[in-house]
């Protein structure tokens, strides 16, 4: 099969799966309590605007009736206006993803640029005092609630120390770079930097520990092949056996891992994004629960369930790339 | 014939495991001679292979060789090292176990070099296999480029982490440089691997076992080594690939010049390839020797049961004569003080509860073997009484469950 065979099969099967998510998502919002009118115009609304209400938006409707206009809203890119704010979702939606992206990224970028060093030092320096380090720093990682290590941070480094300041996004990356760009100056590159450095470290934190036992599992069992012992007899450089030979075919399963969780942070910043007060759609997302606002929680769910369909294709096309013996049949 | 290149004594290799200390090679004496096939035969856990990887220091912990000299011959080493380490030298000679072992491992690739029993999981499944070889051919290349004399030429190449880091954006950084990749092609053409500059880019699943194999030897003879370690290198091959392995190896080193030491179980890939062989037992060489020595003058019982474990064409129908019993634990707590072959052996003798005396001479030319029989003929009179050993072992009761009556019915052959 060819790539561009093998793309559109995947986006097929992707689509497939999102209409699934959707349609799980209709039936969440038919079964639970509460009837929508009343939630959208409030406790004390006259009975009379509610049953107009309940007309305008179809709500009367036979319940398939009703799941084929949502099915249809959904394909023509109608993600319909939120319950209280009354704007639209979409709108709601893509303005949070900037911070919730850069946020993902950062934290996978903390995660992998301390775990894999570490589980590189760890397997490559078995039962010694660095590899017990870094096996209990994993295990405090794995085992550390977000919450708590979030308030820690804020209470230690952010109010004691005092050298990150936190509780807000004080600039986008976007503007930021832009000025850079523009006015070659690197002040809010690095203001931008500040704010997001600890939100970033508690996200990246549990992932950390994560891609550090990976790593290290991956690189001992690596180590023990047969081909291993071939390029020391060869009389190969222990770097490069070590990070060309060893490393590099550790990474292959790591990539698929660090793509489901990229898919993972995009929507599970929840509790990081409430602690820090970040922007982002973790955040809109809990004050969505906390009020109802179903069409909003649609439109993000709905955002992440895409994301996730994206990056699991992407880590698969690159697979094929990392490792030969993968090829996309 | 001509000069000794090694010269191995009395080397001694241990691994301290949790159930104790295991013997794995003990008390080896070997001396190899520039230009000659060396064989070495033995059963699967004998301590074949644990010998070679003490040549080319690959024993990895919890491994050690504990004891021994492995003597090298080479005037260039000889001269950089006689100043630093002025007791390992001896005329041409360095010991490789009396200086830093930086040393001993600095010489693999270009000194040394071995090739594996499987191929397939030999090389890396993520690179092309000319890169492989050409990353041998690089070693090469960057060892002969450094001083004759001095540090650098008592160490491995060198390569840093930075520059690997370095070389992952900058193309100019790279380890392996075109030439080598050139050169890696002219050595898989030279082993017969078909359309070479198609297959360096391929990837070894895309290889058969038998072009492995190939491509294992062209990556071996890339560092132009003075010894060659073949482990098994026919063991995982078809009988008809197997051959062609042979002729390969024997055709290059006919070109070569080059010594290479043959590890197989394979008594007949002994008798094809090798001047001199020596038989292992249990960690130590019981008999040593020419090829005639060895397969028609043989003293030890053992090699005699090696020998009469493999079918004779000329006497089809005839049966096969196995030896009784299995190889021992080598757990050094769980070794008796006699001969290791005494419970296994038809002319086990009285004296053979004491060890019988080490081999004498390390000249190449000998032919000697550890055995009371060496010295002495049999003596029927002094003959253990039958079932000695298994009324022993009942006797104690120990815990010892590999010296159990059962029977091989032929030579163990893969490990």
């Amino acid at each position: 099969m060819s790539m561009p065979k093998f793309l559109l099969r995947r986006t097929l099967q992707g689509i497939f799966v999102i209409w699934g998510v959707v349609t799980v998502l209709f039936v969440l919002r038919a079964v639970s309590p509460g009837d929508p009118a009343t939630l959208m115009l409030g406790e004390g609304a006259n009975q009379e605007l509610i049953q107009q209400v309940r007309a305008e938006e179809g709500l009367n409707d036979p319940i398939f009736v009703q799941y084929a206009d949502y099915i249809t809203d959904l394909v023509t890119g109608d993600l319909g206006y939120s319950w209280r704010s009354n704007r639209e979702v979409e709108a709601m939606v893509i303005e949070r993803i900037p911070a919730t992206l850069e946020l993902s990224i950062a934290a996978t970028i903390v995660a992998i640029s301390i775990a894999v060093p570490m589980g590189v030092i760890s397997a490559t320096r078995r039962e010694q005092l660095s590899d017990y380090g870094a096996t209990l720093f994993s295990l405090l990682g794995i085992s550390t609630p977000n919450f708590w290590l979030g308030l820690m941070l804020i209470l230690v480094l952010g109010v004691w120390v005092g050298i990150f300041p936190t509780g807000r996004r004080a600039v986008g990356f976007g503007e930021a770079l832009m000025t850079l760009v523009g006015t070659g100056s690197p002040g809010e590159l690095l203001t931008w930097l500040e704010y997001i450095a600890l939100p970033a470290l508690t996200l990246g934190t549990y992932f950390t520990a994560l891609i550090t036992r990976l790593t290290r599992s991956g690189m001992i069992d690596e180590l023990g092949k047969p081909y291993v012992k071939a390029t020391q007899a060869k009389g190969l450089p222990l770097v490069l056996t070590r990070y060309k030979h060893v490393l590099r075919n550790t990474m292959i399963p790591i990539i698929t891992v660090l793509g489901l969780q990229m898919g993972t942070l995009m929507g599970g910043a929840v509790i990081t994004e409430t602690v820090f007060n970040w922007p982002g759609l973790g955040q809109r997302f809990v004050d969505a629960l906390g009020i109802r606002d179903w069409p909003l929680m649609q439109g993000i769910i709905l955002f992440v369930a895409i994301s996730f369909v994206v990056i699991n294709i992407v880590v698969d096309a690159l697979y094929t790339y990392l490792d030969p013996q993968v090829s996309v049949e | 014939m001509s000069e000794d290149i090694l010269r191995v004594s009395d080397l001694s290799t241990r691994f301290f495991t949790n159930e104790g200390q295991v013997n794995a090679v003990e008390s080896v004496d070997m001396t190899i001679e520039r230009g000659e096939v060396f064989g070495i035969v033995g059963e699967s856990g004998s301590g074949k292979s644990v010998t070679a990887l003490s040549i080319m220091d690959l024993v990895e912990s919890p491994g050690e060789i504990t004891d021994g000299s492995i003597e090298y011959r080479n005037e260039d080493l000889a001269d950089a090292i006689r100043d630093d380490h002025p007791h390992a030298v001896d005329g041409e000679f360095v010991d490789l176990l009396s200086v830093p072992e930086t040393v001993h491992s600095g010489l693999r690739g270009t000194s040394f070099s071995m090739i594996f029993q499987d191929p397939e999981s030999s090389l890396n499944p993520s690179l092309t296999v000319g890169e492989q070889i050409a990353e041998a051919v690089e070693v090469q290349r960057r060892a002969s480029s450094r001083p004759r004399s001095g540090r650098a030429r008592t160490q491995g190449v060198q390569y840093s982490l930075g520059s690997y880091i370095a070389s992952t954006i900058l193309p100019s950084k790279k380890f392996v440089t075109e030439e080598s990749k050139t050169r890696a092609i002219e050595l898989l053409e030279l082993v017969g691997i078909p359309d070479p500059v198609k297959r360096a880019d391929e990837y070894p699943h895309q290889y058969s076992g038998g072009m492995l194999q190939r491509a294992m030897i062209a990556q071996a003879l890339a560092g132009e080594p003075d010894v060659l370690v073949a482990d098994e290198p026919t063991t995982a091959l078809d009988v008809t690939i197997q051959a062609q392995i042979l002729d390969i190896l024997a055709d290059l080193q006919e070109r070569t010049g080059m010594t290479i030491i043959l590890i197989t179980h394979n008594l007949g890939v002994i008798a094809r390839m090798c001047d001199r062989v020596g038989v292992m037992y249990a960690g130590e060489i019981v008999e040593r020797g020419t090829l005639e020595d060895v397969f028609v003058d043989h003293v030890h019982p053992y090699t005699e049961g090696l020998l009469g474990s493999v079918p004779d064409l000329e006497d089809v129908g005839g049966r096969l004569e196995p030896i009784e019993g299995n190889v021992p634990s080598l757990l050094a707590h769980e070794m008796g003080d006699g001969c290791y072959f005494a419970d296994r052996c038809p002319r086990a003798m009285e004296e053979c509860l004491h060890k019988p005396p080490d081999i004498e001479g390390e000249g190449s030319d000998e032919h000697v073997a550890k055995c009371y029989l060496a010295e002495h003929p049999y003596d029927e009179s002094q003959a253990l009484p039958e079932g000695y050993f298994e009324d022993r072992t009942m006797g104690e009761v120990t815990a010892d469950e590999t010296s159990s009556d059962e029977t091989t019915e032929e030579m163990r052959g893969d490990d």
